[in-house]
Order: C-alpha cells, then structure tokens, then sequence
C-alpha cells in the first residue's frame, strides 16, 4: 500500500476540482491571470495577475490605454488565447487549459462576438452572415433559418435580411453583426470597440441597442478606449500596465 | 459523418461556387491547365477507342480464321527492310498448294498482286471507253471463294477448270461495277486488263472499309480478281505471292503451328534460326495494332498529365493568394466557432470545386471533340474516360489544394483578425 505522500500529482485536466478552488458561480471567473509573450531577451508580461469576477447580467466596460493589456485581456475572455498562468472559467468551464478544438467549441457555444470592423461575409446576404455559427454548431439548414430570422427581427433588421453587407449601412451592418453574435444564444456577448467604424449618431443607436440588449437579460462586455462608451455600462474595469487599475460599478 | 455534416459540404460547395463567380476571370485563367489536361484525355480516348473499334471490325472482316503467309514479317513498317528480309526467298505457287495437305488447313490458295511490279509500273484497266490504272489486280485461286472474305452478289466466281485452261475471266469489286458499269449490268461485259480481253463473272457486294475507305488502290471495292495462272502470265514479273490459308474451325492455333512447321522444312530453314516468312492472323494484327495504340495512349497520359500538374500548381498558386486575401475572414470564422478542420475542409472543398469546374468544362470540349471526330471515323468515348478525367480534376484540386487549406486552419485567430 502506498503511502499518500508518494502518490505523484497527476497532470490537471481541465475541469477538475480543487478543493481550495470549486468551480466557480460566477458566470466570468479569472484568477490571477498572466499572459506573457517571449519577445528577444526579455519577456514581454501583457498580463500580470488580473483577478475578477462577472455575474450573469453584468453589463461591463474594459477600458485602458492601448498598451495597457486590454486587448489581451479581451482575447483571453474571448477564449482566442489562454493565459500563460492562472485559471479561467467560463460558465463553470475551465477553459484555461483547453485545446484548440475545445476552445472553438467554446466560442461557438458561450460567446457572441461583435467587432469594431463587423468582418461580416461580403457576398453573403445578411441572412446567410447571421447563420454562420450555427453551421459551425452543427444545427441543421431549416432551424438555422427559422433562428437566423429571429435574430435579425431582434436587432430590427427584418426587411433587410436578403441584403449583401455592402447594401447595409454601417449601423445595419453593425445590427448584422449583433445578430450573428446573438444567434447561437451565447451566455457573454463580447463587443471590441464596436462603435469605432461607426459616426457619433450611429453609435448612439448601437449602445442603445447593447442597453435593450443588456435589459432582456444577456451579458455585455464592451471593449473599448472612448470614456463615452464605457460610462454606459453598469461596471467599469480599467486596465493599465497588464494589471486592474481600477473596478468600478458606476451604475 | 457528423464531423462530414457539422463542417457542412453542401453550404461549403455554395460558398465555394460563390467565390468562383466573383471572381470569373481568375478562376477562368486558373483552370485552363486543367481543362487542357482533362480535354486531351477525352479526346485521345475518342480517338484510340475509335480507330480500334474500326481496325478490329476491319481486320475480322478478312475472317476470323485467315492465316496470312507473306515473304517478310507482318506489321507496320518504316523504311528499308533489313538486309536478311531482302535476301529471302519468295513464296510460291507450289507452297500454297502444299498447305492444303495439312489437317487443320480447310484450304489455302496464293494471291498474286499484279497491281504494280517491282519499278512500280502499273496495268491500265479500261472499259467503255474510261480507263484507270489504280485499280488493284489481284491473281489467285476459285478457293478463294471459301476464305469468306469477298462475297458475290451477282454472277460467280470463275472455276479451277477456268484457271487451269488460262481463261481470261474477271470478278469485279463494286466501285470497278460502279465505274466502268454506271448503268448496265457488268456481268458478261467486257473489260481490258493489261491489253487483254476480259469477261466479267460476277460482281462483289460492296465491303465496309476502315473510316469509309480510300480511293484508288486504297479503295478495297476498288479490286479485280482474276485467275492466278492468267495473272501470272500477264505479268510474268511479278513475283511476290502471298499465301491464305484457312483453317478449320476452332483449330486457329494448331493451324498457325502447322503451317510454320511445314513453311520451314519447305524454305529449309535449320532448327536455330527465326521464321524467314511473316506469318499473321486477325488477331494478331489486332494485337499488334494494340500495342501500337497503347503506346500512343500511354504518351498522351503522360502529356495531359503535365497540363493536370501544371493546373494544379495554378489553383495552389490561386488558393493561396485566396488565403491570404481572406485572411480576415477567416479569423472571423475562427472566432465564431470554426475549428481547424472546418476551415480545412472549405479551403479543399473551394480548390476541389474549381478544378472539377475546369474538369467539367474539359469533359464538354472533349465531347464536342468527338462529336466532330465522328464525322470522319466512327469514334465513341469509353465510360472510363469522363469519369477518370473528372475524379483527376477534382483530385488535382484537393492535392493541391492541400496546402493553402493547411495553412489557412492554422492560421492564429488573434492574427487573422488584426491583418489588414
């Protein structure tokens, strides 16, 4: 019989449980993140040790100079990278130590994208845009365009829905974008800079859309350096030098 | 096949057929080496496959049980003959009538050519007041009647008794009817071959000839058959006689034996050394013709495969200039759900798509290939040729397309989504 001090630790598989570190409540649950790069000689820490908590229904702003390890951060909660260090769930999955395929998975299923570009499909109508993550997400050709419609009445895009990106204007496209995000019924909608394409007026609309959004229930994290945009959410995060300078709610 | 559904061939195939019509003239340029490749492919088959099928019927037409025994060795032949061929014996009279002794040999009779002698000199044939010199005059035996290879349609064949007595007697192919004899019957008529007068017996029914046949001697309609004896007298120069045997049924192959057995004890030729006769069936012409086409098919393979490689090298060259340009897209796809082998497979499927395209185009120009060959030689497309010409193309596509997919489904989605 062997002792237990000479057991040895096997590798962690991501969702294990720790004693000390249950699987979290919290919808966004990141524990002493770092991400560092190697860049010549000295490594480069983008990350050094962000801790925080997002509930469910949070509306929340990322702000932060650039340099600063906002966009870093983003691509972290995005589930496009993992940490160096540290833990992260999301939706009480670990997904600090998944595999490509997994983390595809997970962006498919938890996260709505909204980008500041739309980087919607030029030749593709709105329709076809909007369905795009439910291909990925395996959903069959009838219920894609059943969902894919009501996800463009919600953003108020019904009569557009047979239009190329390059009939819409940029507040339609952006509306488009929305709606893709929102598709596949994710737990977080993650927008970076999504007014920064679009004129003053136009970005009133779309905030104004993230706030109805936001009000039906889902979850907003808004990326983003203009202090207009952030003072919109309910919970401001300020980033400086790869750490949480500052963790506000404000509303 | 969930992977198969999840990654989605049809929407894939769609999206593919999109971007090959946004850009038209790209994707046009891009496959032109496949088309090529694919186009050849169609046609050589058309061709090949056609002239066998014509080679075949026309060589079985000369009986499927015919052994023809000439002085030098059978086949296609380019140039001078070699020393050792010049120098043979020729065959004779007496060694045709030999033949006949043999078991497996139903009959045999010598064919004497007196269309042209050694300094090519030919014998007018004149009738009517029209005369020609391309008919070809052949010399040989009644028996040949049995050898099934001419058919009369009206009159007969002349008689042993008619041969043996040196009587000058005819029978007559059908463009010989049809141009000494436009509007009478030619039997009993006269003909003059070579200064003499000649009676008329019977008339041919026209033969089926090889992609519709000559004109002149290279017509086969286009004959007279008198008897040997009388042949050889009106033109005592002409040497060279061939022999047809004809075997009895289903002893094909013990004939051919026999034969050679009896020529090289007839010919002395000593146990070490090769035949100093050409010995060929219908067969073996047919197999001979093969190889010879074979090689020919063999070649065009190997240059409608440099046009398929070449083609290829184009959509790698295209689809990863595709890549690139779209490497936004892509990143985007990333972000939203797809994973490597998603995008992996959109990549292979649009490469595999673009060169089936140009297969496709291929197999039509092919097609109207061979509707245009048919017009001068019976031609037909082997169902082994449009599949094989479009599973190549679409293979080239996913071959070479292999890469620029790999590379687009590594592709960090962080990076994609920044590159401007």
């Amino acid at each position: 019989m062997e002792s237990p001090a000479t057991i040895e630790p096997r590798a962690l598989e991501h969702g294990d449980l720790l004693a000390h570190d249950a699987v979290p409540a919290a919808l966004i649950s990141m524990r002493d993140i770092w991400k560092t790069y190697e860049m010549g000689e000295e490594p480069l820490h983008a990350l050094r040790g962000v801790s925080f908590d997002v509930q469910r229904g949070e509306y929340l702003a990322i702000i932060g100079p650039s340099g600063s390890g906002k966009s870093t951060l983003m691509n972290l909660i995005g589930c496009l990278d993992t940490p160096s260090q540290g833990r992260y769930w999301i939706n009480g999955k670990l997904v600090s130590e998944m595999d490509d395929d997994e983390l595809a998975h997970i962006r498919n299923k938890e996260i709505g994208f909204v980008f500041q570009t739309f980087n919607l499909l030029a030749r593709a109508t709105a329709l076809h845009n909007v369905e795009l993550p439910l291909i990925y997400a395996g959903i069959s050709s009838a219920d894609r365009h059943e969902r894919a419609k009501n996800a463009l009445s919600s953003v108020e895009l019904s009569d557009r829905m047979m239009h190329r990106p390059n009939e819409l204007s940029g507040g339609q496209r952006q509306r488009v974008a929305i709606a893709r995000a929102l598709v596949n019924h994710p737990s977080l909608l993650l927008a970076d800079e999504p007014t920064g394409a679009l004129d003053s007026h136009t970005s009133i609309e779309i905030m104004n859309l993230f706030e109805r959004l936001h009000a039906e229930g889902n979850t907003i994290i808004v990326v983003t350096h203009e202090p207009d945009i952030a003072s919109r959410a309910h919970r401001v995060i300020a980033i400086r030098d790869g750490q949480i300078e500052k963790d506000e709610k404000i509303r | 096949m969930r992977q198969l559904l999840r990654s989605d061939i049809y929407e894939n195939l769609m999206m593919a057929l999109g971007t090959l019509r946004a850009n038209k003239l790209r994707s046009a340029l891009t496959v032109v080496g496949v088309v090529i490749g694919v186009w050849t492919v169609m046609a050589i088959a058309s061709i090949i496959s056609g002239i066998d099928e014509a080679v075949k019927k026309a060589v079985e037409s000369f009986g499927t049980r015919s052994i023809i025994i000439s002085k030098f060795d059978p086949g296609i032949h380019v140039g001078r003959r070699s020393r050792e061929e010049r120098m043979r014996k020729n065959l004779t009279y007496d060694d045709a009538i030999a033949l006949r002794a043999l078991p497996t040999i139903e009959t045999s009779m010598p064919l004497l050519d007196i269309t042209n002698n050694f300094f090519g000199s030919k014998l007018n044939v004149s009738a009517n007041g029209k005369t020609s010199s391309a008919v070809r005059l052949q010399g040989t035996l009644p028996d040949y009647d049995r050898a099934g290879i001419m058919i009369i349609s009206q009159g007969r064949w002349f008689s042993q008794f008619e041969n043996d007595n040196n009587e000058e007697v005819c029978v007559i192919g059908s463009t010989v009817a049809d141009t000494f004899f436009p509007t009478q019957s030619p039997l009993d008529q006269t003909i003059q071959i070579g200064g003499s007068n000649f009676r008329v017996l019977g008339v041919f029914e026209p033969r089926e000839q090889l992609g519709g046949g000559g004109t002149g001697t290279n017509d086969q309609n286009n004959v007279i058959y008198i008897p040997y004896n009388v042949a050889h007298k009106l033109k005592p120069d002409a040497e060279q006689v061939t022999i047809l045997a004809i075997a009895r049924a289903g002893q094909m192959d013990e004939a051919v034996d026999q034969v050679t057995d009896m020529l090289r004890v007839r010919r002395s030729v000593s146990f070490s050394q090769p035949n100093d006769f050409g010995i060929s069936t219908a067969e073996s012409i047919i197999s001979q013709f093969r190889s010879i086409t074979a090689g020919i098919a063999l070649a065009m393979v190997a240059i409608s495969s440099v046009g398929l490689m070449v083609g290829g090298i184009g959509v790698m060259n295209i689809m990863l200039v595709s890549v690139t340009e779209r490497t936004r897209e892509i990143g985007m796809r990333k972000a939203i759900g797809a994973r490597r082998k998603d995008i992996l497979w959109q990549f292979l499927i649009e490469a595999a798509t673009l060169t089936g395209f140009g297969g496709l185009v291929g197999l039509l120009m092919g097609w109207a290939t061979t509707l245009l060959i048919r017009l001068f030689v019976p031609s037909y497309v082997p169902v082994w040729a449009p599949i094989a010409g479009f599973v190549a193309s679409v293979g080239i596509g996913i071959v070479f397309g292999l890469w620029p997919a790999w590379k687009a489904a590594r592709l960090d989605p962080i990076e994609a989504l920044r590159y401007e």
